[in-house]
């Protein structure tokens, strides 16, 4: 697994990827930090980096585009699955690569605060380091989705916009969810529609006009029966739901100095979901 | 020692590998032959575990490699068709990577990099971009990564493809050189190659095992093809009579193009003769010099061609570009003679409805049968 992970950075930092993304991030968190705290005098760090987490929908894609995309294309996937090393050791030890790059940039943004209390006492130290270990895990999070949208296609460029557009919509989902109306009977519409599309979806993978047919039923019966029976369970629905998808969501607790072990648990479940899902897209390949 | 157990891969409903089984035993080269889309690469692949077969089992030294992959891969190193490089990467800096990957204790590592760079000849380009190799040296780099951590077992995938003749040698004289420490299991639709480096030869088509033997056996177990090329010059009267007085011969087939002045046939004998004295002074009686002669040897080429059927022109150019005074004939001739060939030999009897067809579509006198 050491030696993934140092054969990954090598090539970071060979192919500038690693060095690009390095100034972006310390270039656009230092001039955040310059206007908003050091310019005015003013010491709430946590509130530079809560407003600095849509820098991640831009560079992570960049960080994971070609992590396993790559291997793919090159064919070098082909060596690493047939070394003496097990797949999960090779994700793995990709992800921990990516990772270790990020935590350079996190290494030195945490050198921030302390920056700024040199110059006096009002920095509060705890809520600005509750606030970079949320920032740090939501990038943790981001990196592992990165991964998988990587690990589904053998172009780098694909790879990118499509990162990008699944953290984006990651990111407004919860305004989205907001602007929808949100009685029962319009969330239960909007739930029977998504289900449809989801069982077009099943189609086009099963091929099987009865069992999407089966489940299309099933589904649309099961939203209408619990909606005349108990409508109030689709207040407010979609919200909750697309709390859920959103990453970032889980972030605003750490930037009040509450590190929450839900939110931590949450983080590291989505790292967990993605790297597994991940080693699962090229298992499965392997069976094709 | 792999042995493969009826294995089968099945892409949707068509199958690339169809029950194959076979043994390569410990210290053997085993050629793996098959036109493009047999399935050579395909069998390969699972055979080091890059994909899972949909049923049979790969035993690599006895370990199942669906069991226990990382054992059995570590008596493996693969040289897959496309060599498996990091093009931003040092050739040095790419095989420490390896050798740490097939744990390689790392006291040992910096020795067995110099070692198998030294070996494969790559030491002059060790400190340049991968990326800046040329396709030959790549491919050298590609082995060199295979023998890292001294597996048993060498699957080469192709090993000499878009290297030039030089380059070719070399490869084929390295894989020899392995050949006395390692089990090599080769694949190629190069005939020459296979014929030269070889102990056993299995042929593939469409996944599915054809023959598998020692090329001489292979050779020996071919059609029957015992006849000589011939040049001649002189009118084309004069050697057809000259020729009617050679007794033994079964089938004569005149070459399409050749020489001004000069006719180029192909003669068949009757099992078991040799021709190649009467003919001679037949045509020496008839006033017709002869330019050139030689057995048309059942090759394994021939032999592969026999067995594979009619589906592989692509090989037809393969033979024109070996035998090189058969390159001045063109690519027609040596299709037109594949498929006479098979023809000729399979419906001895129907020779003569062959021969219309032929003259028919091509030119006249191509096909002739000779009265004894």
């Amino acid at each position: 697994m050491l030696a993934i992970i140092k054969k990954e950075l090598r090539q970071y930092f060979y192919s500038m990827v690693g060095f690009v993304f390095l100034a972006f991030f310390l270039a656009i968190i230092g001039l955040y930090t310059w206007a908003g705290n050091l310019s005015q005098g003013i010491g709430n760090f946590e509130a530079t980096l809560g407003n600095l987490t849509f820098i991640y929908v831009i560079l992570i894609p960049i960080l994971t585009m070609r992590i396993v995309a790559e291997e793919n294309k090159q064919k070098t996937d082909q060596l690493l699955y047939t070394s003496p090393i097990s797949l999960s050791k090779v994700i793995l030890g990709k992800y921990l690569a990516v990772m270790a790059l990020f935590t350079i940039g996190i290494l030195v943004i945490s050198l921030y605060p302390l920056l700024i209390h040199s110059y006096g006492d009002e920095v509060r130290l705890s809520l600005a380091y509750s606030s970079i270990i949320g920032f740090y895990l939501l990038g943790a999070a981001n990196i592992a989705i990165g991964l998988f949208i990587s690990s589904l296609t053998e172009s780098q460029v694909i790879a990118a916009v499509v990162s990008f557009i699944v953290l984006l919509l990651s990111n407004m989902l919860s305004s989205i969810a907001t602007m929808l109306p949100s009685d029962s009977l319009s969330q239960a519409v909007i739930l029977a529609v998504v289900w449809i599309a989801v069982c077009v979806a099943v189609y086009n993978m099963l091929k099987n006009v009865i069992v999407t047919g089966i489940l299309a039923a099933a589904g649309e019966i099961l939203i209408w029966v619990i909606y005349f029976v108990k409508s109030s369970l689709y207040e407010n629905l979609l919200t909750k739901v697309a709390d859920v998808f959103v990453v970032s969501s889980r972030y605003t607790d750490f930037e009040l100095g509450i590190l929450k072990y839900d939110a931590i648990v949450y983080y590291l479940s989505v790292i967990f979901i993605f790297v597994f899902l991940t080693i699962q897209v090229i298992k499965k390949k392997r069976f094709n | 020692m792999i042995e493969v157990k009826h294995l089968v891969k099945k892409y949707g409903n068509h199958a690339a590998v169809d029950d194959l089984s076979f043994t390569v035993e410990s210290g053997k080269i085993v050629g793996f032959l098959g036109p493009n889309g047999a399935g050579k690469s395909t069998t390969m692949n699972m055979i080091t575990g890059y994909i899972a077969p949909t049923e049979g089992t790969v035993l690599v030294d006895g370990v199942d490699m669906n069991e226990d992959p990382e054992k059995a891969k570590k008596n493996i190193g693969y040289l897959p068709e496309i060599p498996p490089l990091y093009p931003d990467l040092r050739v040095r800096e790419y095989l420490q990577f390896i050798a740490e990957l097939k744990k390689v204790s790392r006291g040992d590592r910096a020795k067995q990099v110099h070692h198998i760079m030294s070996k494969t000849g790559i030491l002059d380009v060790s400190e340049r971009l991968i990326r800046n190799l040329s396709k030959g040296y790549k491919q050298r780099v590609g082995l060199a990564a295979a023998m890292m951590g001294d597996p048993d077992i060498l699957i080469l995938d192709e090993p000499t493809v878009g290297l030039d003749p030089k380059q070719i040698i070399e490869m084929r004289d390295l894989i020899r050189e392995l050949s006395q420490k390692h089990t090599i299991l080769l694949s190629s639709h190069i005939m020459q190659e296979i014929s030269a480096v070889c102990d056993e030869i299995i042929i593939i088509n469409e996944g599915k095992m054809i023959a598998s033997d020692t090329p001489e056996n292979l050779i020996k177990q071919m059609v029957e093809k015992n006849g000589i090329h011939l040049v001649a010059k002189g009118a084309r009267d004069a050697i057809k009579n000259a020729l009617r007085t050679v007794s033994g011969i079964k089938n004569v087939k005149y070459d399409e193009k050749n020489e001004e002045d000069t006719i180029g046939m192909t003669l068949y004998a009757m099992e078991g003769k040799d021709i190649r004295e009467d003919v001679f002074y037949a045509l020496v009686k008839a006033d017709c010099p002869i330019y050139e002669i030689h057995p048309l040897a059942a090759s394994l080429e021939d032999a592969f061609l026999a067995l594979t059927g009619s589906g592989s022109r692509q090989y037809g150019g393969k033979k024109n570009k070996k035998k090189k005074e058969d390159a001045q004939k063109g690519k027609e001739e040596v299709q037109e003679t594949d498929a006479d060939e098979i023809d000729a030999e399979v419906h001895e009897t129907e020779v003569s409805d062959a021969e219309a067809d032929a003259g028919q579509s091509v030119s006249e006198d191509v096909t002739e049968k000779e009265e004894k």
